[in-house]
């Protein structure tokens, strides 16, 4: 599951912490996710995207929570939790804690980053399960860059992007934090164009992503992401080849958008 | 020949069969019509020169018996999730221990 979360998430990156037109809290994005084997399609997964808003005792951040599981009727055989989950400033999407929880038929691994803006560094958490049951810890901390974000943030973060003003074929590369290592990401914008989605057809902009250095996204033009061309930018479909296969992520239902 | 394409068409079969009883859904329908093919024409080669048929008609059987769970899961089968009340808890407790360590966190600042 992990390169599909990953898949969908490296599709989004900023390079800066600019003001929040696009996120509100209480918005709620549901997806389907498929692997297809010679055009034939099989649901394997729920994606959901979530926002909510969270009182501290100073202030009032965003929640932003992604979760992945498997169909019921996979289950027995392969089962999949995962929790991916960043805490951000509302105003800039800034993150201040990132969490994440993977449970993947029997694996076991928790990843918590706290963010420190002012010395450019994050205190890292690490435990996973053993073989045997048991568990290991690991502290660390590590100095990022200015502009790096964790891979939830980053999902949000493009949505704010104003891809409008972008033109046709244009690039940018990003940096994500993930698995205590920062990798660039490289999207390209290669147009718009108008598909059929459960919501009902929808102007998007169709973006290329691509890692560099890593293969964990195969190929140059092989990874796919449509947003609405709206003032949402919702992501409503996504194809991408990984090690395993191609797979594909399809809106279901989208409610509590800002716009 | 015959031998070679009857075992083809065996192992298609068992594999439609595991994939139509895993959830894969119409992907199963990929070595299923593969077995078919390969049975038929080893029924054919077989019926030629007077052979034995048994065996082409165990990966017909097999086939039949894939093709038919393959389609009811696809029929039948929905995509749900069972949100259960661990995972319910999970969420809770996590958002409860980000509160408690982001509570001194001053986004003012």
């Amino acid at each position: 599951m992990k390169p599909f979360i990953l898949a969908l998430v490296l599709l989004f990156s900023a390079s800066s912490f600019s003001q929040n037109k696009t996120i509100a809290a209480g918005e709620k994005l549901t997806f389907t996710a498929s692997y297809n084997m010679s055009g034939l399609l099989t649901d394997f997964a729920q994606v959901t995207m979530e926002t909510s808003a969270i009182k501290t005792k100073k202030s009032t951040l965003l929640r932003l929570k992604c979760k992945a599981r498997t169909f019921s009727k996979w289950d027995n055989f392969f089962k999949i939790n995962d929790l991916y989950e960043s805490y951000v400033n509302p105003q800039t999407l800034t993150p201040y804690l990132y969490k994440r929880e993977i449970n993947e038929g029997g694996y076991y691994k928790f990843m918590k980053y706290t963010f420190n803006h002012k010395t450019n560094s994050i205190k890292s958490y690490k435990k996973k399960r053993r073989s045997n049951g048991t568990y290991w810890e690991e502290n660390k901390n590590l100095s990022i860059g200015g502009a790096t974000r964790d891979i939830v943030t980053t999902i949000y973060h493009i949505r704010n992007l104003d891809i409008d003003k972008a033109p046709v074929g244009s690039s940018d590369t990003f940096t994500v934090v993930f698995d205590n290592k920062e990798s660039k990401v490289r999207i390209k914008l290669l147009g718009k164009e108008t598909i059929r989605t459960d919501i009902g057809a929808k102007e998007c902009y169709k973006l290329a992503i691509s890692l560099d250095g890593s293969d964990l996204l195969k190929g140059t033009n092989d990874n796919i992401l449509w947003l609405t061309a709206d003032a949402n930018k919702i992501p409503v479909y996504a194809t991408f080849k990984v090690a395993v296969g191609n797979g594909e992520l399809r809106i279901n239902s989208a409610t509590g958008l800002k716009h | 020949m015959r031998l070679i394409i009857t075992i083809a068409a065996i192992l298609a079969a068992i594999i439609g069969l595991a994939l139509s009883i895993l959830p894969f859904g119409s992907i199963a329908l990929i070595p299923i019509i593969l077995a078919f093919i390969l049975g038929f024409i080893a029924f054919k080669m077989a019926q030629k020169e007077g052979k034995n048929t048994k065996l082409v008609k165990v990966v017909f059987l097999i086939t039949i018996v894939g093709l038919a769970i393959s389609i009811y899961r696809t029929i039948f089968d929905e995509n749900v999730v069972e949100d259960d009340i661990e995972t319910i808890n999970r969420d809770k407790a996590s958002e409860e221990d980000a509160i408690e360590e982001l509570e001194d966190l001053d986004i003012d600042e």
